[in-house]
């Protein structure tokens, strides 16, 4: 057997690379990754039971009560505790964690409140699809700013404005947003571009003072003319509409975002046709690029809410059979109550498993293959922070510093790269936040009537669990994109959203 | 719903189909919104008006003289639309059924709406337990029919909304719990505020605290636990009804949006997964429906066993509505997570009710338990 048909096994479906991501990655990753996890871990378990247990049942309450009221207090008390510069790198003036650790901080919160998890992962979400344009002088001046409002208390968030009225699940996928009813138009004009339309369900929106917009040039033609800009609170043309009124993760805020004439200047732009005419591949295979790399991340965050929904309705089902007596013992020493918590904490370990091994894909292959490539995550932990803002930083507005990261982030990325991480980004977010609504109930069957009170805080769970299996696509949309990029890419005649 | 056979269920099914779309539909979001906003009373009065919290009670007593299939065909009808209401009929039809296994309707007051409120119909109950499952319940002392209760319970719907509730206790030294009427405005009764909760928003809950409050036994003494299962087959035809309700409205809700809403270029229902999201729906709808007209039917005619298919058909029913209506949500992706449309609310009125009656595990535990002692399962 020659080493060439050893290979040729290795790529048949499934792809041994695809199988063993989390065994491939591990001896290639800096080993103070597991260090800077702990810390994080530990911080997040800190901040929950200062800051989240005590406020999330009455946040929810408040937010029941007054539908437009925004948690201003909990994101102030967010950003004191460094949440939202933690995983942002020391390049951009964060503390430079790395990104896989926040997925653990995100089920740590979300165990203990799913909205005030979001409060604080969606910023990331905004980071991350700043970065996919890696445009790297506006991700410099972008997360300076978060960097900034940590220094003087005025959070600075950042959001991603994606989903318009008309297009939910279309606007995550090329192939449907070539057919979709999009709305938001960027007319270009001297000197910058011209937005109108709206975008709907932008978490955080109300919050954050950057706003990832993405829009079309052409709404005939939006698969090949997508633009993405940065757009900050006060820009004439720009306004907030109204909060929706969501069922759970009441206390982040789903806002509506209004542009009427709101000029955009070129010089925030994070990318659009015109650069992406540079690149190797069509602008529609860049755009599709481009939602991969946000998706295949943020995906596995959301997995990772769902994780931690599904781990804070195991505790509190945990703790009711603990405390509570049925038919004249404990209920935890029923054998059907022991199973049924057994089956939650599997739900909860196989759901983590997941996002794992989605963020080894991200790791490998993905967003985060170069800050976590040894060189670069030592040169960026050690170097002292002077001469990273003073020396290096100037550097980032270089155009050829953001052709460079262009070079390796679109052209040099192979197509099994994107269908890797992607594929696994699905997988984790919809098998994880399955899970979430999955414990949510059992936990309400075990516990009766007890878990329908708001002030026993299971309800809770099950509320905020839901809305995991609809954003970030639709969990009958990741299913197709797991098919997508890994199994209907290796079976001749199959075909994707041409029903 | 499939028992709606004869003329007079007809003109049932019509009358609360119609009152569902005229005093519950349009001003559903703000009935939820309940202890927040005010109570929906006038629609409350106007349930009153057409008799739907007296279904149960003969006529000598101001009812309806209905059996479960007419409450089962309303409560189904009710909650398509806004399953609170449903919630405030089956709780006190469960309190109504219990009184008249004890033969103790001289207990209730004249209730014909004209002359008294809906309040006055009213009777609150602890309808999410089984009060033999509770390890802590109220304690009573005294001798023949007054007793003074002490203690605490949690829970009890309505009680925040009618003067008298039906509450059980033990007496010291009984094996099993009494019930017992007691009136909320006595001295000693302290009332909390309306428990928030998952879903029923407009049927609310409150936790009582007694003091030496005077209470008048319901029946024999150490025999509520015989009421309670006596009247409990039944009310599971009309918590199965519920479930069914539900469901049935969150199918209908999605089909229409199906219909309207584009994604890819054409309307969703032209994707095969909406459509089958969208055949299990209407499937578990089409499967509860028949499950409940035959369980009821099999109860009407009083056939051999007819308990524990109501039960079964219950704890079926109610577990199908929790999935149907988690894709109800799905199919309306973020509009369905949205207060706007009725969806996010079916999937939290049918977690709550599968509560109804007790633990769901406990049920099914209590289901073979019967049947181990001699019951045929089928």
């Amino acid at each position: 057997m020659g080493p060439n048909r050893s290979k040729a096994l290795l790529e048949r479906e499934p792809r041994f690379d695809d199988m063993a991501v989390s065994l491939l990655a591990m001896p290639r990753l800096p080993k103070a990754m597991v260090k800077e996890t702990k810390q994080a871990v530990e911080l997040a378990r800190r901040f929950n039971d200062t800051v989240v247990r005590p406020y999330a049942l009455e946040l929810d309450r408040k937010k029941h009560e007054d539908p437009d009221f925004l948690p201003w207090e909990f994101v102030e008390e967010a950003n004191r505790w460094g949440l939202y510069t933690l995983c942002i790198p020391t390049l951009f003036g964060g503390q430079g964690v790395n990104f896989p650790a926040l997925s653990y901080v995100l089920e740590e919160l979300g165990s203990a409140c799913t909205g005030m998890s979001n409060l604080v992962g969606v910023h990331y979400l905004g980071v991350a699809t700043l970065c996919a344009s890696w445009n790297m002088r506006l991700m410099n001046k972008v997360m300076r700013d978060t960097a900034e409002g940590e220094k003087t208390g005025e959070p600075c968030l950042i959001s991603l404005a994606i989903t318009e009225p008309g297009a939910g699940t279309d606007v995550e996928e090329v192939d449907l947003v070539s057919k979709a009813q999009v709305a938001c138009q960027a007319k270009k004009v001297k000197g910058g571009y011209v937005v109108n339309g709206r975008k709907i369900f932008i978490s955080n929106g109300h919050l954050s003072y950057w706003h990832m917009l993405v829009c079309y040039e052409d709404l005939k033609n939006p698969q090949d003319t997508v633009i993405m800009l940065a757009i900050h609170n006060g820009m004439k043309g720009f306004s907030f509409g109204r909060q929706e009124r969501k069922m759970g993760q009441k206390g982040c805020p789903a806002s509506e975002l209004i542009f009427e004439d709101c000029f955009v200047p070129d010089d925030l732009v994070c990318i659009n046709p015109a650069q992406g005419k540079k690149l190797k591949r069509s602008m529609k295979e860049t755009h599709m690029q481009v939602i991969d790399y946000i998706v295949a991340a943020s995906r596995a965050g959301v997995g990772a809410f769902g994780v931690g929904v599904a781990r804070g309705a195991y505790e509190e089902a945990l703790r009711f059979a603990g405390e509570t007596e049925v038919d004249g013992k404990l209920l935890i020493n029923h054998e059907w109550a022991q199973c049924m918590l057994a089956e939650m904490y599997k739900n909860v370990a196989v759901g983590r498993l997941t996002y794992e091994e989605a963020n080894y894909a991200n790791d490998l292959l993905g967003m985060f293959k170069v800050l976590e490539w040894k060189p670069i995550f030592y040169y960026l932990k050690y170097m002292p922070k002077p001469i990273m803002d003073k020396v290096i930083q100037p550097f980032l507005n270089l155009g050829a510093v953001t052709w460079l990261f262009r070079k390796i982030y679109f052209d040099w990325q192979k197509e099994t790269d994107y269908q890797c991480s992607s594929g696994w980004g699905s997988l984790s977010k919809f098998t994880a936040t399955d899970i979430g609504v999955k414990n949510g109930q059992l936990a309400l069957e075990m516990m009766g009537r007890a878990g329908l009170r708001h002030d026993r805080g299971a309800e809770k769970h099950l509320r905020d669990s839901k809305l995991l299996q609809i954003y970030e696509g639709t969990n009958q949309l990741n299913r197709l994109n797991l098919f997508k990029c890994l199994i209907g890419r290796d079976v001749p005649g199959a075909r994707v959203f041409e029903e | 719903m499939k028992i709606a056979q004869d003329a007079e269920m007809r003109m049932l099914d019509q009358m609360a189909a119609d009152f569902a779309a005229k005093e519950l539909v349009e001003a559903r979001e703000d009935h939820d919104r309940y202890p927040f906003l005010p109570l929906f009373e006038d629609v409350l009065a106007k349930a009153h008006e057409v008799g739907f919290f007296t279904l149960l009670l003969p006529e000598a007593a101001g009812g309806g003289e209905q059996g479960i299939s007419a409450l089962s065909l309303i409560l189904d009808d009710i909650c398509r639309s806004d399953a609170s209401l449903g919630g405030i009929i089956f709780t006190t039809a469960l309190a109504h059924e219990m009184i008249l296994k004890a033969k103790s309707e001289a207990l209730l007051p004249p209730v014909a709406s004209g002359d008294h409120s809906y309040r006055e119909a009213l009777i609150a109950c602890p309808s999410f337990d089984n009060p033999g499952e509770a390890g802590n319940l109220l304690q009573a002392k005294g001798k023949g029919k007054k007793h003074m209760l002490s203690g605490s319970i949690e829970y009890v719907v309505l009680a925040g909304l009618c003067g008298r509730a039906l509450l059980p206790a033990k007496v010291e030294g009984d094996e099993s719990y009494s019930l017992f009427l007691v009136d909320l405005t006595s001295p000693g009764v302290e009332v909390s505020e309306p428990v928030f909760s998952l879903g029923l928003h407009a049927c609310p809950a409150c936790d009582l605290e007694l003091k030496g409050v005077e209470a008048t036994l319901v029946g024999r003494q150490g025999e509520g636990r015989a009421y309670f299962d006596a009247a409990v087959d039944k009310m599971f035809l009309a918590a199965a009804a519920m479930a069914t309700g539900i469901m049935k409205g969150s199918f209908t809700e999605a089909f229409e949006y199906s219909l309207q809403r584009h994604q890819g270029g054409w309307e969703i229902i032209n994707w095969s997964e909406v459509r089958m999201l969208l055949a299990s729906l209407a499937i578990k709808c089409k499967v509860a429906d028949m499950l409940l007209s035959e369980a009821c039917r099999a109860a009407e005619a009083d056939e051999a066993g007819w308990g524990l298919g109501a039960r079964a058909a219950a704890i079926h029913v109610q577990e199908l509505a929790c999935d149907a209506t988690t894709d109800g949500i799905q199919l309306l992706g973020g509009n369905g997570y949205m207060e706007d449309y009725g969806q996010e609310k079916r999937f939290r009125d049918a977690k709550q009710i599968q509560s109804l009656l007790g633990l769901t595990p406990m049920k099914r535990l209590d289901y073979i338990r019967r049947i181990r002692e001699g019951e045929k399962p089928w």
